[in-house]
């Protein structure tokens, strides 16, 4: 058992808090308030700061121009950033793990060379197709379809809120291929070129939050792609893409902490600021003890994560269920800690010269993608059960 | 960063859990009841070497690491062993006795520790006094000097073991004026002339630890039982905090444990509307976040015994992040707990009723939540 960072560990944080808080942060309300097109070169300028320190590349192998790391450094990292702007980890994530982690886990080698270095130097954004109009906490509902004809495949369907939709160059898409294979079967994951026939992008969703990551519908219409876009083997979609999809928790854990903590540096700050009654306001209590409530959260958050991703790697039987709790706690914790952050600001907090008004919107998500609050408890839950019989 | 145990941890702590689950916990439900303290959990705790752990092998301890302590104390709350015999377990060894062997000279660490550690004899601490609970520095029993003893007036209150003890490791100041700074620690003995404890006290939870006022009437101590420098008390109650909120903790998080196989094992068994009650997802959802507060309590708690084992100076973020979470997150996960078993939870048949109580005592003893929040945000002011 260790606690303690290591040192490479404490330099990634220190190294990303800086860089972070000087290039993204300051960018964040531009990216929040700006219009769809400035959103698309704002957000592509960010990821390409950021694959210039390397964050685009942590999880994957030197040899495509990675470096790596394993899942608490990529964690400790992912929260500097989702600090600064979460948005733009958002952006990220979409592109160098939930697209960039099934290509390195199930891809051959050409089709790593071929996208790889270019998502790992930001040159290129991925994104990961699974959603579906009718398909969401259900994902095994999908009706896209994929059909053999010759030497390639014919997709049809149409997913919907896919983070980088709109700047993407290439898609994962999930389809499937025989409808009678039973559950977790008959689903094959697919590498869609922008510019493939039959591709196009729906107009961008106007959200609540996380408004500098754009997201959209994507839809095929007798979009043909050759038998070299197929992902793993024909039939392992589903397989793949749950086993993304436990990236993507840890992942959605790490933005919501980032939330918090912002929300709860922001509340500190100004309550030491702020005077009412002749004193600065964290010397009361109520003020104060929200303050605390929000450390006691955030910390319990990194915990979880910390110990999710260490169990991930240390192939832990539970690391998919501690994966959900992380997510779980550090989602609903981000929520309550921003409604909290905007209430220390008073009436400051409900107008947009002030981050919290933002982040309070952005925090909403962590509930919702990569899997609902509900559907984490039903997972967690169904791993408890599992074990008793009448 | 890496967050697992060792093989021969995680042997220890089938060992204790398999133990506790055969031999201790069958006896808990009427010590609960009769709200008393059962000296045959106590010695079965003894015999397991359960009340010496940290001690040297010379002192009749066995020499575990500060998460070897936690496991174990996991492992018995685990089996279903009580809070109250897990809490006089913890002021006898973590409050009471490690004190005394931390600060105690040669000698007295020859004379008390061995017989504390195996339990022969039971130990408690005398801190809080009727006026001086969360502001402990305030307290009022006096020791004046008078040529070779020390002499102590004044009364404490809500002293786990304080019934059934067989010494009790004293606080009293010895100059009001420098506040603090004259609070000293006295060994007394239950037979020293003077002392004298309450009637027990008729608790809502923890009903098998008994808890009394203690009382010092002209209390004569001798010399040779200062427990280390006159003045540093108040120091050596500050050194308790790290095995406060860990192995005073990690009973509760065995607790969760215990309330997860309870609550599973009900919710299979239960049938209403035609199926078992575990297919509604509203139980689902209240099993899932009582999972959730068991890990991340149990990753707040072991993290204070990683700092403890690895040396570190003692972190009050960590200790109170540990205590305000089990105590506040613990509260709501038992009364999800409670919710699960619907009427069967509210009547003392099932285990489950007893678990409310105790898990309330987690917000108030050893610290408040409140006082945890104090002492976080004071930090985050900084």
């Amino acid at each position: 058992m260790d606690y303690t960072m290591t040192d490479e560990q404490k330099a990634i944080k220190e190294n990303f808090a800086n860089f972070c808080q000087k290039e993204i942060a300051p960018r964040a309300a531009l990216l929040d308030r700006a219009g769809e097109d400035e959103v698309h070169s704002l957000i592509k300028e960010n990821m390409k700061k950021l694959a210039s320190i390397g964050y685009l590349g942590m999880p994957h192998e030197e040899k495509y121009g990675g470096t790596s790391n394993d899942l608490i450094s990529q964690a400790i990292a992912g929260e500097e950033v989702a600090r600064a702007c979460a948005s733009t980890f958002l952006s990220c994530g979409a592109s160098y793990g939930l697209f960039g982690m099934p290509l390195k886990m199930f891809g051959n080698e050409d089709q790593k060379q071929k996208y790889l270095p270019g998502i790992i130097k930001g040159d290129i954004v991925g994104c990961f197709g699974l959603t579906e109009p009718e398909a969401g906490s259900d994902a095994a509902a999908i009706r896209t379809s994929a059909v053999k004809k010759g030497g390639e495949w014919v997709l049809n369907g149409t997913k919907t809120f896919i983070t980088n939709g709109p700047i993407a160059d290439v898609a994962l898409i999930m389809a499937y291929n025989d409808k009678e294979a039973g559950p977790g079967g008959g689903v094959t994951a697919f590498l869609v070129d922008r510019n493939a026939p039959g591709f196009s992008v729906g107009k961008a969703f106007d959200k609540l939050g996380f408004r500098g990551s754009p997201t959209s519908e994507l839809v095929l219409e007798d979009c043909v792609v050759p038998e070299s876009a197929v992902l793993g083997n024909v039939g392992h979609g589903f397989i793949q893409a749950m086993q993304t999809l436990e990236f993507g928790r840890i992942g959605m854990a790490t933005v919501a902490l980032g939330i918090a903590v912002a929300c709860m540096d922001e509340a500190n700050r100004y309550s030491k600021e702020r005077k009412a009654f002749g004193k600065p306001i964290n010397r009361y209590q109520e003020i104060s003890f929200k303050l605390a409530d929000m450390m006691i959260m955030t910390d319990i958050s990194r915990l979880l994560i910390y110990r999710a991703a260490w169990a991930k790697e240390a192939k832990d039987p539970e690391s998919a269920v501690i994966a959900s709790c992380a997510k779980l706690f550090a989602s609903e914790s981000a929520t309550q800690i921003a409604s909290m952050a905007v209430q220390v600001y008073g009436g400051y907090g409900y107008i947009k010269d002030f981050a919290v008004e933002r982040l309070y919107r952005d925090a909403k998500l962590g509930e919702i993608g990569e899997g609902t609050s509900e559907i984490q408890r039903v997972l967690i839950a169904k791993s408890i059960l599992a074990r008793f019989k009448k | 960063m890496e967050f697992g145990f060792t093989e021969e941890q995680m042997m220890f702590r089938e060992t204790i859990y398999k133990y506790a689950k055969n031999e201790i916990y069958p006896l808990c439900e009427e010590a609960d009841l009769k709200a008393e303290f059962s000296h045959e959990v106590w010695g079965k705790l003894g015999a397991m070497g359960l009340l010496g752990l940290p001690f040297p092998e010379e002192y009749n301890g066995s020499g575990a690491d500060v998460v070897t302590c936690c496991l174990a104390a996991e492992a018995l709350g685990h089996a279903g062993v009580d809070s109250g015999h897990m809490l006089a377990l913890g002021a006898h060894t973590y409050l009471c006795t490690d004190t005394l062997y931390k600060h105690g000279n040669e000698a007295q660490r020859k004379k008390y520790v061995p017989k504390l550690a195996t339990g022969e004899w039971i130990g408690c601490m005398g801190l809080t006094e009727p006026g001086a609970g969360s502001d402990a520095a305030s307290i009022q029993t006096t020791a004046v000097k008078k040529g070779d003893r020390w002499v102590l007036n004044g009364s404490k209150t809500f002293i786990t073991n304080a019934p059934v003890c067989d010494l009790c490791v004293v606080y009293a100041t010895v100059d009001k004026a420098k506040q603090h700074q004259g609070i000293t620690a006295f060994i007394v003995e239950k037979d020293f002339k003077g002392f004298s404890t309450g009637k027990p006290f008729h608790k809502m939870g923890v009903r098998a630890s008994a808890t009394s006022e203690v009382f010092l009437e002209d209390c004569e101590v001798p010399e040779e039982n200062v427990l280390g420098e006159v003045g540093m008390g108040f120091a050596y109650t500050h050194e308790t905090l790290s095995w406060d909120r860990s192995a005073l903790l990690a009973p509760f998080v065995g607790g969760l444990m215990f309330a997860l196989e309870q609550c599973g094992q009900y919710a299979t068994d239960r049938v209403q509307f035609g199926k078992p009650i575990k297919s509604f997802q509203a139980i689902q959802h209240k099993l899932a976040d009582i999972k959730v507060i068991m890990e991340a309590s149990r990753m707040a708690v072991y993290r204070v015994a990683f700092d403890k084992d690895a040396g570190l100076p003692l972190n009050h973020m960590h200790t109170s992040i540990a205590k305000a979470f089990m105590g506040d997150w613990g509260m709501k996960a038992a009364s999800e707990a409670v919710q699960i078993f619907g009427g069967y939870g509210y009547i003392h048949d099932y285990p489950i009723e007893k678990m409310l109580r105790d898990a309330k005592l987690a917000q108030i003893g050893g610290g408040t939540s409140e006082i945890q929040r104090f002492i976080i945000s004071r930090l985050m002011s900084f």
